[in-house]
């Protein structure tokens, strides 16, 4: 199967899914007022890239803005890497925040505490 | 009030940014533009440009999925208005839309039952939702106040505007604490 890849916008994260290494990135901002349209395709190379069975993979979420309905397809692919780990994969995810930004770094021990899935919470700092 | 006058008040009030009209997608994408630059030039802190930023985001989207028209029926009325302005203590996020008087007390109830937790509750609240809400068309919207509660660190004031027998003017006002100095102990 194919590395999913999309650009990233003013509006929308930056996607880069990697099937060979397992590492599934998500950076930069999600803003966007249609989240269904950017998200569906997303999620459905997930439920394609269960079936591979990768031994490992770390999911490395890098968010600077994300609106609440962005949210709650946030927590979806969360709940689709808990699919892989029930199928027997290793799972990680790596939550990076702003060193000052308090709430990013909360709102990734709620999906920390929602999801159930072992959450590395990374601070770094501001360029 | 002649036009030098009106330049004084928005000066005065300290108005960065005042808009009426449509909330289209274009618009949303200029406002924010134009207000992480302004942002930036104030010089605030990331923290508190964030909180701005984040409150700014979800209230537009907002006003995005559900103001209502003025006419019924007709979609290209579906005016509404947001002004960001700051006094000595505060940034202040203004929003007005029309809605429906039939949805006014699920809406006001949800907003009363925001401001009445804590900062504790107000986050294992928004867990709970979610984790629980199923994704609707208009994505996460109950998710909308509780999130602008908890990034602004503010009570939500709203009022309802009397308009006609099946409309009201809703305004929603979002503010967010400038940085103080630190001061030495």
């Amino acid at each position: 199967m194919d590395n999913l890849i999309i650009e990233g916008t003013r509006q929308t994260p930056e996607i880069n899914f990697d099937v060979e290494s397992g590492i599934l990135k998500l950076e930069g901002r999600s803003i966007p007022e249609n989240t269904f349209e950017f998200f569906t395709p997303v999620l459905n190379w997930l439920d394609a890239y269960v079936n591979s069975s990768p031994d490992k993979i770390v999911a490395k979420i890098n968010l600077e803005y994300f609106n609440t309905s962005s949210s709650k397809y946030i927590l979806e692919i969360l709940k689709k890497l808990k699919v892989f780990k029930v199928e027997g994969t290793e799972v990680l995810v790596e939550w990076y925040y702003e060193e000052d930004d308090e709430e990013m770094m909360e709102t990734g021990e709620d999906y920390e505490d929602v999801s159930g899935l072992p959450f590395e919470i990374i601070s770094f700092e501001e360029e | 009030m002649n036009t030098y006058e009106k330049f004084r008040k928005l000066m005065d009030n300290h108005i960065m940014l005042s808009f009426k009209g449509e909330i289209t997608s274009d618009i949303i994408t200029m406002v924010l533009q134009i207000m992480e630059t302004r942002l930036d030039s104030v010089s605030e802190k990331g923290n508190v440009k964030k909180k701005i930023f984040n409150v700014l985001v979800e209230c537009m989207q907002n006003l995005y999925h559900h103001s209502e028209a003025e006419e019924p029926g007709n979609i290209d009325t579906r005016r509404a208005m947001l002004e960001l302005f700051y006094d000595n203590d505060f940034y202040y996020i203004l929003t007005g839309n029309y809605i429906k008087n039939d949805a006014i007390a699920a809406l006001r109830d949800r907003i009363d039952r925001v401001n009445s937790l804590s900062k504790e509750d107000l986050r294992r609240y928004y867990r709970e939702i979610l984790d629980n809400n199923i994704i609707s068309d208009k994505g996460g919207a109950d998710l909308g106040m509780i999130d602008m509660a908890r990034k602004s660190g503010q009570k939500l004031f709203y009022q309802f505007h009397d308009v006609n027998d099946s409309l009201s003017f809703f305004e929603l006002r979002v503010k967010v604490a400038k940085n103080k100095p630190k001061l030495d102990k």
